[in-house]
């Protein structure tokens, strides 16, 4: 039985771990902090098996997003696309017109998209690829065409007028991401998310990988720092943790990200210059803070996005190292528990470092939007602090910015695409790399990996 | 308003060599104006290389003082030569590589110091020095443009240094800082002539005060100026390649085909597989177990073959009095076996030489080929034998 | 009236007289009708103060594909092409950056910046230089459609998959990283000087309402390296006597092939009679007939003017109405009484004959940009200025000057909409903004004319003033230009074709559509 190691305390560690031990592996897995993740979103059939993970909780009745209106009340966008039609009409009669359609056409490319994030990465050309991309029919290809690269700004102001819409929809195609409705490929976003829903959702249910795999027997949990990767002769060989003691290894996986894991952990004299270049450029930047607190519970994520304009000019704010004056956002309620994202706060602040004044003006933004905030103070986390207690590098969740550079056979970059690094034995997992949904890539990186060595 | 208007850059000696250049003959060098010949002919500064001295202003080489404790580890990490192992005040000519172990640049690596080195190239490597010093404790400065370099090359050379000051035994490939007419001087016994030779490194403002010394120290040694036209026929004479001559660097090839590994550039002797770690090092190792495809050789035009093209047109035969730098196909039969790349007539050896590429098996010593040379508007092709280089390999250089 | 003609050109642009010429030449009776008094659309040269010629809108030759040069024999037909020699990037702290033709005094003046640059100039210059060849191809190529079931697009398709997998997994690479990234964000893998990234972006966002920070905008860096690999060594450069002078000679060598063109000849609409397009009919009433119909103009004012949303099917008709425009461009054009006197490199010098690019950091053009975006002219914009007159004395009278300015951002959409007292504000804004870094500027201005996109628009014909025909965005681009599954110069309507800038591959004066589109036409009727 063959020893393997895995880096990392995010669901794709714990994924591929499992799927390792599964197969038959002597597998320890190290992480650094404490688990702890995005929940993932969509958990594909094949992974959901392999696991023997529970199904998804349906709720046909949900709502899965609660869009506050500047004037005051809400617009509920619901699983049942007739619920959402009439919630519309409220505010547009037109666009209530055309939601049905929309979803139709959006779920179309969003299976095409779920099919590509159900195993490693196309090739660029790949033959199947192209046909499965015939399969759309005329329609649904050049909607493909068309809504890959364009703006989420440009796509929704085709279909709808209603800003409220618009905004809740474009909100979360530019979630952690540093660009604005407007920024090309950002329509691609918001396919993303809709990968694994129903037609008409665009925020996926939520699914604790983390919480099902933590306590699973199987492999071996290190609570531990990591302080490199060992490496003879160009081959893996261990790991060495904080505190000195090593263990050996001849394969490595990392959900760590690929920054980290090739040029830190590893002794980057081991890369191509240029790899190293490369791996240098990828780009990760945190763009939102999380603040946590109490709070009265609402059924649905309430999230506040009035109209692109409103998130264009959040993102302006962050381009220049700013803070959004009014950011985008996303509150989640679990019980009296609620966890907060605001768009934007860069992880680098252009003018002073991220201190009190600074957090305490996006607390009281969240308060001056949210009645139902217990008067208990909230706390708030920046980037730099995700960074510290997420091992999110500068603060950003999907390690790589899921940007349509940074996506499918360039994902976090076209050599590192397939998972294998240079380093023979050094694989990586994480959340940079294809799919950019929590625990996709483990089970990717162990299918690449068992594949390569039958 | 300096830049402005289309002028080349001048080196620190510039004020002394525009004065002695009565050709007005100039060539560029990495940016700079540099002296191709001083005087009308360069036949001169030539013999002056292998009878008496030359003195020539190589301070268009890009140079890089690299400091810190793993300034060996960095330079490791990107020549191919084992770096670690240098003494203090060694001296090592190295190529180095890009990962697919194709050649990027060949220049020289000099420990000053147990941390402390320096580099010279032909091309900038600011960037590709430090894309390899990632995790490194290491500095990279540019002292390209601080520091002059001068080439005293020639039978006569230590004669003329040891006139100026101090100059401790020196064997080839090795460095001394030492003081020369009173001014801190870096000597290391290199050159590009192959002949007994000597680099002068200076800070930049000592530069013009170390040329007077040396030119009237090295008068009655014969000490002439010298300019690049000269220093191209000792260059070929001494089998030594140019970058962007003899080989395309790899960063510049614009097609597979256009580059080079150390292999084919008969540098396999710099090429330390034993190290580790180093940029091409895999690809290097596979190459070396399947054997490279080219060779870079030296050749000789037949004389009597060459006589008779010319004779046959009714002329006396020509022979190309500066190095040429066209590549040129050579043949075996009919079919096109490699490419010459420099070539010219040596005044020493009453022969007309080449460097060429040459795929295998047609690169063993010995083996007759045919070149492309045009009589008359008229290509023919006239006969070769392949030899060893150097063509010209006297004693006095490593003695 | 009989069909005297086998085709008939809408708008005397310069696409169109391409067209006209290589039908002509094969042998087609061919008849343009151009709105206005004078051929050329927006490449067009006038004298609009006396003494004082300009090049009014289009005002540099770019990517004029070499081929139609040399084809057409536009030299014999008078057009001499004098190459830019430079551009100088002034910066607010009295400093600049001057990038050069000559490979040495440009290298020397990056290092003044930064070492590193200089060092990366080429190695950035040899990526670029790869992928235009990959591309390049592909300019010429009647865009196959993806979503047809035609066995020969099929194959076109197959020989487009093949092409590209030929260029390899590097070039493929680099490739899908030029269409998706942000010029910015690409330049910022490889230099750290801000003016150099901010003139070389520059180029992305140049017609185009998006900000260097916008991905997609990458792709446009490639065009300043296309013109290298036809040989045609500074292929950037001025047309002696304005750009006017292209057309001039596109005209002639069109004219001497027997293609005839009237002027002032306003066309109303598009005859269709049973689905088939068979002539047009003049504003004024007279009718031409013709085999086939090419239309020059912009593919919504071709399909939703000129035809008829009527007669178009529905999703074609949605493509084209969605069709996104959105000029962003204004032009300045100022006599000089002297010659600029820049601060930061004063008197007369070979950068005056060069362009002058006010770039002097990305946040600068970013900020410009989000003015723009939310319908306001850049308080500073960026501004692309060269002065014909220093390479070709015939643009001014001796001693005296052209001016041409190139300014962005200034919004087709402008809060509150085009007025005279807008305009001129614009106007203003621009002198001041480059008096900044040329004080003698107002004391040297004899005369001013400024275009705002809505001039552009009404003086020319180009909905929104999108000097494009329509954005270069990746949307709308290759096989989506102008719509899916009619990027190959046809449309849906029977005996109509396009040849303008709005069809693949589109902008500048570039010709390629014009030139495609005769061949599409010719190989289909053969």
């Amino acid at each position: 039985m063959s020893a393997a190691i895995v880096l990392g305390s995010n669901a794709d560690a714990l994924v591929a771990a499992h799927l390792l031990a599964r197969a038959g592996r002597r597998v320890t897995l190290v992480h650094p902090r404490a688990f702890s993740d995005r929940p993932a979103s969509w958990v594909s059939p094949r992974l959901r098996r392999a696991l023997a993970l529970e199904a998804a909780p349906a709720g046909a009745d949900a709502t899965w997003a609660s869009a506050l209106l500047p004037a005051g009340g809400t617009l509920e966008l619901a699983q049942d696309i007739g619920r959402s039609v009439e919630a519309i009409r409220r505010l547009s009669p037109r666009d209530a017109e055309r939601w049905p359609q929309f979803c139709e056409r959006m779920a179309a490319l969003a299976r095409l998209l779920e099919t590509l994030y159900a195993e490693p990465p196309p090739a660029p050309l790949d033959l199947r690829l192209a046909l499965r991309v015939r399969r759309l029919g005329r329609r649904g290809m050049s909607d493909l065409l068309r809504v890959l690269p364009m703006s989420a700004a440009e796509l929704l102001d085709d279909w709808f007028e209603c800003d409220a819409l618009k905004g809740a929809l474009a909100a979360s195609a530019i979630a952690h991401l540093q660009q604005g409705p407007r920024s090309a490929g950002t329509a691609f976003r918001l396919l993303h998310h809709h990968v694994g829903c129903a037609p008409g959702v665009f925020r996926p249910a939520r699914i604790d990988l983390v919480a099902a795999l933590r306590e699973r027997p199987g492999v071996a949990l290190r609570a531990q720092g990591i302080e490199r990767i060992l490496i003879k002769g160009g081959r893996v060989t261990g790991v060495a943790l904080a505190g000195g003691e090593e263990l050996a290894a001849a394969l490595v996986l990392s959900a760590e990200d690929a920054r980290r894991t090739l040029l830190e952990l590893a002794d980057p004299g081991w890369l191509d210059p240029e790899l190293a270049r490369a791996v240098g450029h990828v780009r990760r930047r945190g763009v939102a803070a999380r603040l946590r607190g109490r709070a009265r519970h609402r059924p649905a994520t309430a999230v506040l996005a009035p109209s692109l304009d409103y998130l264009e000019r959040a993102y302006d704010a962050a381009k220049y190292g700013r803070m959004a004056e009014e950011p985008a956002l996303e509150a989640r309620y679990d019980g009296d528990r609620v966890e907060i994202d605001l768009q934007f706060a860069p992880y680098r602040l252009a003018d002073g470092p991220w201190d009190g004044a600074a957090r305490a003006r996006l607390a009281a933004f969240a308060a001056s939007r949210l009645p139902e905030l217990a008067d208990a103070p909230l706390s708030v986390e920046a980037p730099p602090d995700l960074e510290e207690i997420e091992g999110w590098p500068e603060g950003q969740p999907f390690h790589a910015e899921l940007a349509l550079d940074q996506s499918l056979w360039a994902r976090p970059l076209p050599a590192l695409a397939r998972y294998r690094t240079p380093i023979e034995g050094l694989w990586l997992c994480g959340p940079g790399m294809h799919p950019g949904i929590p625990g996709a890539a483990g089970e990717h990186c162990v299918q690449a990996l068992e594949r390569a060595r039958a | 308003m300096t830049g402005l208007a289309a002028s080349l850059k001048t080196t620190p000696l510039h004020e002394r060599t525009a004065a002695l250049c009565a050709s007005h003959a100039w060539r560029r060098w990495a940016g700079y104006a540099v002296a191709s010949s001083y005087e009308l002919s360069h036949e001169r500064e030539y013999h002056a290389i292998r009878v008496a001295a030359a003195l020539f202003d190589v301070s268009p080489l890009y140079k890089y003082a690299i400091r810190g404790p793993d300034a060996a580890r960095l330079l490791d990490r990107v020549v191919t030569r084992d770096v670690s192992r240098a003494q203090i005040g060694q001296v090592l000519y190295t190529p180095w590589c890009d990962a697919r172990g194709k050649v990027l640049d060949d220049g020289t690596v000099a420990r000053l110091e147990e941390t402390t080195f320096r580099m010279t190239a032909a091309e900038p490597n600011l960037r590709w020095l430090e894309a390899n010093a990632l995790g490194l404790r290491v500095t990279i400065e540019d002292v390209s443009a601080a520091l002059a370099a001068l080439s005293l090359q020639g039978p006569q050379s230590l004669a003329v240094l040891r006139a100026l000051g101090d100059v401790p035994p020196l064997k080839y490939f090795r460095l001394a800082r030492t003081r020369l007419a009173d001014l801190p001087v870096d000597v290391s016994r290199t050159g590009y002539t192959g002949d007994l030779g000597f680099e002068l490194w200076v800070e930049a403002r000592h530069a013009l005060a170390l040329w007077d010394a040396l030119m009237a120290a090295g008068a009655p040694h014969g000490l002439q100026a010298a300019g690049l036209l000269a220093l191209d026929v000792a260059r070929v004479e001494a089998g030594l390649m140019l970058i962007d001559v003899d080989y395309v660097p790899a960063r510049k090839a614009l097609i597979e085909a256009q580059t080079s590994s150390p292999f084919e550039l008969d540098l396999a002797w710099a090429v330390n597989l034993g190290k580790e770690q180093f940029v091409g090092r895999s690809a290097l190792a596979a190459e070396k177990a399947r054997g490279p495809q080219w060779q870079f050789v030296g050749v000789e035009v037949g004389w009597e073959g060459l006589e008779r093209l010319y004779s046959q047109a009714g002329l006396a035969t020509r022979v190309p009095q500066t190095v040429w730098r066209t590549s040129t196909p050579i043949y075996s039969g009919n079919e096109q076996v490699g490419y010459a790349t420099s070539g010219g007539w040596s005044p020493l050896l009453k022969k007309y030489i080449a460097l060429a590429h040459l795929r295998q098996p047609w690169a063993n010593p010995g083996t007759q080929l045919d070149m492309e040379i045009t009589v008359e508007h008229r290509r023919r092709r006239a006969a070769v034998r392949v030899v060893k280089k150097p063509f010209f390999d006297p004693e006095r250089k490593r003695a | 009236m009989s069909a005297s003609y086998d085709a008939l050109i809408i708008g005397g642009g310069h696409n169109g007289l391409v067209c006209a010429a290589y039908l002509a030449r094969a042998g087609r009776r061919v008849l343009v009708l151009e709105r206005r008094e004078r051929v050329g659309g927006a490449a067009m040269s006038e004298e609009v103060f006396p003494g004082f010629r300009f090049s009014v809108f289009s005002y540099v030759v770019s990517l004029l594909r070499p081929e139609i040069i040399r084809e057409l024999e536009l030299p014999r037909h008078g057009l001499h092409i004098l190459p830019l020699e430079s551009t100088l990037t002034p910066l607010p702290n009295g400093d600049y950056l001057a990038q050069w033709n000559d490979h040495d005094q440009n290298r020397r003046e990056l290092a003044r910046h930064s070492l590193r640059d200089a060092e990366a100039y080429d190695d950035f210059g040899l990526v670029l230089h790869q992928m235009a060849r990959a591309i390049k191809p592909i300019l010429a190529m009647a865009p196959p459609d993806p979503g047809s079931l035609d066995p020969r697009e099929l194959m076109d398709m197959l020989r487009l998959a093949r092409y590209f997998r030929g260029l390899g997994d590097k070039n493929l690479q680099a490739l899908w990283k030029l269409l998706t990234m942000s010029a910015a964000e690409y330049l910022d893998e490889w230099f750290e000087t801000e003016a150099l990234k901010a003139t070389k972006s520059a180029s992305g966002i140049i017609g185009t309402l998006l900000g260097p920070r916008s991905p997609g905008t990458a792709y446009v860096l490639l065009h300043h390296y296309m013109g290298e690999l036809d040989g045609v060594f500074r292929a950037w450069g001025f047309a002696k006597g304005g750009n006017g002078a292209v057309s001039a000679a596109i005209a002639a060598a069109a004219q001497a092939a027997g293609a005839e063109i009237r002027t002032q000849a306003p066309v109303e609409r598009v005859l269709i009679q049973g689905g088939r397009a068979t002539g047009v009919v003049l504003e004024g009433g007279e009718e031409l007939r013709a085999g086939v119909v090419v239309s020059g103009a912009d593919p919504r004012r071709t399909f939703l003017g000129l035809v008829g949303e009527q007669h178009l099917p529905g999703e074609f008709a949605e493509s084209i109405r969605r069709f996104k425009f959105r000029g962003a461009s204004a032009k300045v054009n100022l006599a000089l009484d002297a010659l600029p006197d820049f601060t930061c490199m004063p008197g007369r010098g070979p950068h005056l004959r060069g362009a002058i690019s006010v770039s002097p950091s990305v946040a600068y053009l970013e900020r410009a940009y989000d003015e723009a975006k939310y319908g306001e002219i850049s308080r500073r914009p960026y501004m692309d200025i060269v002065i014909p007159s220093m390479l070709d004395p015939s643009m001014a009278p001796a001693g005296k000057h052209v001016m041409s300015i190139f300014v962005q951002y200034a919004p087709y959409h402008l809060n509150g909409g085009w007025t005279d007292a807008r305009r001129e504000a614009l106007g203003d804004t621009v002198v001041e903004t480059l008096a900044e870094y040329a004080p003698n500027l107002k004391s040297a201005i004899l005369h001013r004319q400024v275009l705002s996109p809505a001039d552009i628009e009404r003086i020319v014909g180009l909905s929104e003033g999108n000097i494009f025909q329509g954005e270069l965005s990746l949307q709308q681009m290759f096989f989506l230009r102008p719509a899916p599954a009619w990027s190959r110069y046809r449309t849906p309507i029977e005996g109509l074709w396009q040849c303008g800038s709005g069809t693949h591959p589109g902008g500048g004066v570039m010709g390629a559509s014009g030139r495609n589109a005769a061949f599409a036409l010719l190989r289909q009727r053969r």
